[in-house]
């Protein structure tokens, strides 16, 4: 029966069915959703977990496979960055069981973060990477990339973009079927598991080559690589990954603009190994080949190695030539420019007249009744009653809903880089001499992924810093997942141990510790400027609820009333707190109440005493 | 048929919704399709986007700028933005809501009036109709009074009559039905 699945849905889907016993991640836009979709579920004996971050998460993955299971790690492409420091080692070590990395890459960045191909990943280390297309091929492939690596004994990672992961499509799949619980099996191989010494990794690396090799030839006898040769062609299109998707309605718009000579195709789903058997057949057939290839231009390099070796100089479109751009998505009409100029035809440039110069932009920003704002608001406030300006004092951001305190209308944070970089950048002014306050800004799963080492660092080296921990008890921005501070009520189970960050800061040694609520900016402003003049490292507990899971939960905090008697339309409520659920109209600003949750941050900008809070009654 | 519906808004409007119900009654006439969501982080007031693809081998995820069948916009900012992607000689709704960023509402910041987005239309040759938001009386999700007017004025209605659309709105929100069946009758009238 038809229905309608996710690219992520599909992913775990095929996992489960493809016996995973352990299912691990860590949120990040566009891959949240594989474990999303299996999260609540009663799924018996199968161990589906949000870790603490991706190197953890990977970490228990892949001990699992090496314990014979069938395990899966999700994450997305900036995760594999923080673990990668295990998984080149995990390669070399391979797997007794299976294990499947999931990673989404993000071209185009729709959620934020460096466009980066996570396919140098795997070529760095020598591991199968399978590129899925569309929803469907996100079952079919994960599926395969299990067997491939029960095949090979080695790790493979699946490979997805945005619009693949993110995308539903009406298809016909199997209901979810978990396996029969699979006894671990224990393989005590230090030569295989270890890397201590220079043999036991020669030899690791001896035996992954092998295994690459294996699976250059399974993958090619398996056919996942599909080829279309053209009776006397001497074009041809390589179209990768999602780009194959896209084929049959690049090919039409191309045809549209004339009668297309025969071209052949090859759809390359297999960067590492590349399919070289096809790619040469391939070479041999043609006199000039276009590659469409989102991100880096793996497979064109790919392409080009083997025609080189082959002696065969044949015109390559792509972009090495810079017909194509390695920033940026691409889409049909970008198969149809590369068929058209693989066939010596002239490109269709139509023009699209650019519309955004009379829009206004819409800036991503924190939303009605965030906690963060009153945070964004007091270090603001702070700044300023200390007699400095905004340009003077540091505040360092970090990954995550905190991030919005770069946008309009705050403007106060400088930097953002990696999930918990926010500490030690905060130190890294301060060593550089600056003599005015450095902030941190972390948020509370940011903080407990990564944001822990750094703040060892400071108390360590008694750095004179203050570290805001803005704590909402959920992971936000990547759609609300649950972390170790998440309060015990909303825990997966009863078995969960809630991790307080109250607990965890005394512990490191921090002296100078204060809890605040983010929606008293006064108590918070005043606290900040204490802590500023303080030496050594500071730590303040902003903590409140997320203002989505709060509402989703009916809480509203109070009421919100304007006294048009005493607004002056000075808009300064506006100016200061951003908030979508203040509106402007008739030279009055109203409160939209659908959106307001009663924060009141707005009541303590207005400096009339216009804005009116009402707690509700209990 | 194929159909490529291209969809805009602002958190919060139900855009996505939209698409659910088209893909949902895509699905019951056993018909292919893709739905590709983007949607500005958790927050409501974010931009959103919804592209849809009905039809036998719908494709990848994304439409081509000029490659819309039908644009159906729930705000007059995001809509103007939206006109590239239609066809030439497509159809183009736009819902008058307008959601200004605080930018544009204190006059910082460029905001398009309803005519500035018809003109930009017209460029395309588009067939437009323009929906009024106090066209709709009474109740009822703001998306599914332009879900059914959209129905009513655009290619949509070569795929689905305004019974198979309703009946996915009636599935999906079984609590609803008459504030929808409002909201709908009022789709149908404009």
């Amino acid at each position: 029966m038809l229905r309608s699945i996710s690219g992520n849905e599909a992913v775990a889907l095929a996992a489960v069915n493809a016996g995973a016993t352990v299912i691990t991640g860590y949120p990040g836009t566009p891959s949240s959703e594989v474990i999303g979709s299996l999260w609540g579920r009663e799924l018996s004996g199968v161990e589906v977990q949000w870790s603490t971050n991706e190197k953890v998460a990977l970490e228990i993955a892949a001990a699992s496979s090496w314990a014979g299971q069938y395990a899966l790690c999700t994450m997305k492409m900036s995760g594999l960055n923080v673990a990668y420091d295990s998984l080149i080692s995990i390669v070399y070590s391979g797997c007794t069981g299976a294990l499947v990395l999931y990673v989404c890459d993000d071209p185009g960045v729709s959620a934020g973060m460096p466009e980066q191909d996570v396919r140098g990943f795997a070529r760095m280390s020598d591991m199968p990477v399978i590129d899925v297309s569309s929803v469907e091929d996100s079952y079919t492939l994960t599926q395969y990339a299990f067997s491939l690596s029960a095949r090979i004994q080695s790790p493979v990672m699946v490979r997805s973009v945005t619009g693949v992961a993110l995308s539903h499509a009406a298809v016909d799949l199997p209901d979810m079927r978990p396996a029969l619980p699979r006894p671990p099996v224990l393989v005590k191989d230090i030569e295989k598991f270890t890397k201590a010494g220079a043999k036991i990794c020669v030899d690791q690396h001896a035996a992954l080559l092998i295994s690459l090799d294996t699976a250059q030839a399974l993958i090619h006898e398996d056919g996942v690589n599909p080829l279309s040769l053209a009776a006397g062609a001497v074009a041809g299109l390589v179209a990768v990954g999602i780009m194959g998707a896209y084929l049959d309605e690049g090919l039409a718009l191309a045809k549209a603009r004339g009668t297309l000579p025969p071209l052949s195709t090859l759809w390359v789903k297999t960067t590492v190994p590349p399919p070289v058997e096809e790619l040469r057949a391939l070479i041999s057939a043609c006199d000039i080949i276009a590659v469409v290839e989102e991100n880096e231009p793996y497979v064109e390099h790919a392409l080009l190695r083997e025609a080189f070796h082959m002696g065969r100089a044949v015109k390559l479109i792509g972009k090495d030539d810079g017909t194509f751009s390695r920033i940026g998505s691409m889409d049909a009409a970008s198969v149809a420019k590369a068929a058209l100029l693989a066939c010596g035809m002239p490109p269709a440039e139509a023009h699209y007249a650019d519309t955004t110069a009379h829009c206004a932009v819409r800036p991503i920003g924190v939303c009605a009744g965030c906690p963060h704002r009153g945070v964004f608001m007091s270090i603001n406030d702070a700044i300023k009653n200390l007699g400095y300006k905004k340009d003077d004092v540091v505040v360092t951001g970090d990954i995550g809903c905190t991030i919005l305190g770069m946008s309009p209308p705050f403007h106060t944070l400088w930097t953002e880089v990696s999930m918990g970089a926010s500490i030690p950048m905060a130190q890294g002014f301060y060593y550089a001499g600056v003599k005015t306050p450095v902030i941190a800004t972390i948020g509370d799963s940011t903080f407990i992924h990564g944001g822990i080492p750094g703040l060892i660092n400071a108390v360590w080296n008694n750095t004179d810093i203050t570290a805001i921990i803005m704590d909402n008890g959920w992971t936000c921005m990547t759609g609300m997942q649950v972390n170790p501070g998440t309060a015990s009520a909303f825990q997966r189970s009863p078995q969960n141990h809630r991790v307080d960050i109250a607990n965890i800061i005394p512990a490191l040694g921090v002296e100078h510790f204060a809890v605040v609520d983010p929606y008293d900016i006064a108590l918070t402003t005043k606290t900040l400027q204490d802590m500023a003049k303080l030496p050594g490292v500071k730590v303040l507990l902003a903590r409140r609820e997320c203002a989505i899971q709060a509402n989703r939960r009916k809480i509203k905090y109070a009421d919100i009333k304007v006294d048009a008697g005493k607004c002056t339309f000075c808009k300064l409520c506006v100016m200061k707190t951003g908030c979508p659920a203040l509106t402007v109209a008739n030279n009055k600003v109203a409160v939209d109440t659908k959106q307001c949750n009663g924060c009141g941050v707005c009541a303590s900008a207005c400096r009339f005493g216009a804005i009116k809070k009402q707690e509700v009654q209990a | 048929m194929n159909m490529n519906i291209f969809m805009v808004g602002v958190g919060g409007q139900g855009v996505l919704t939209i698409a659910e119900l088209l893909v949902a009654a895509s699905i019951a006439r056993g018909l292919d399709c893709i739905f590709y969501p983007t949607k500005g982080m958790a927050q409501r007031g974010g931009f959103v986007k919804a592209q849809l693809r009905i039809g036998e081998k719908p494709g990848g995820p994304d439409i081509s700028l000029g490659g819309a069948d039908i644009v159906i916009a729930m705000e007059q900012n995001e809509a103007l933005k939206a006109v590239p992607y239609l066809k030439q000689g497509g159809d183009m709704i736009v819902y008058g809501y307008r959601w200004l960023p605080t930018d544009a509402m204190l006059g910082r910041a460029p905001y398009p009036d309803a005519t500035q987005v018809e003109a930009a239309a017209q460029t395309r040759q588009a067939c437009y109709t323009y929906v009024p938001t106090e066209k709709l009386m009474g109740g009822g999700g703001e998306n599914i009074f332009l879900l059914s007017a959209s129905q009513k004025h655009t290619a949509l209605k070569e795929l689905f009559s305004a019974e198979e659309l309703f009946a996915a709105v009636t599935q999906r929100f079984p609590k609803f039905v008459e504030s929808n069946k409002n909201a709908f009758r009022c789709g149908q009238q404009v």
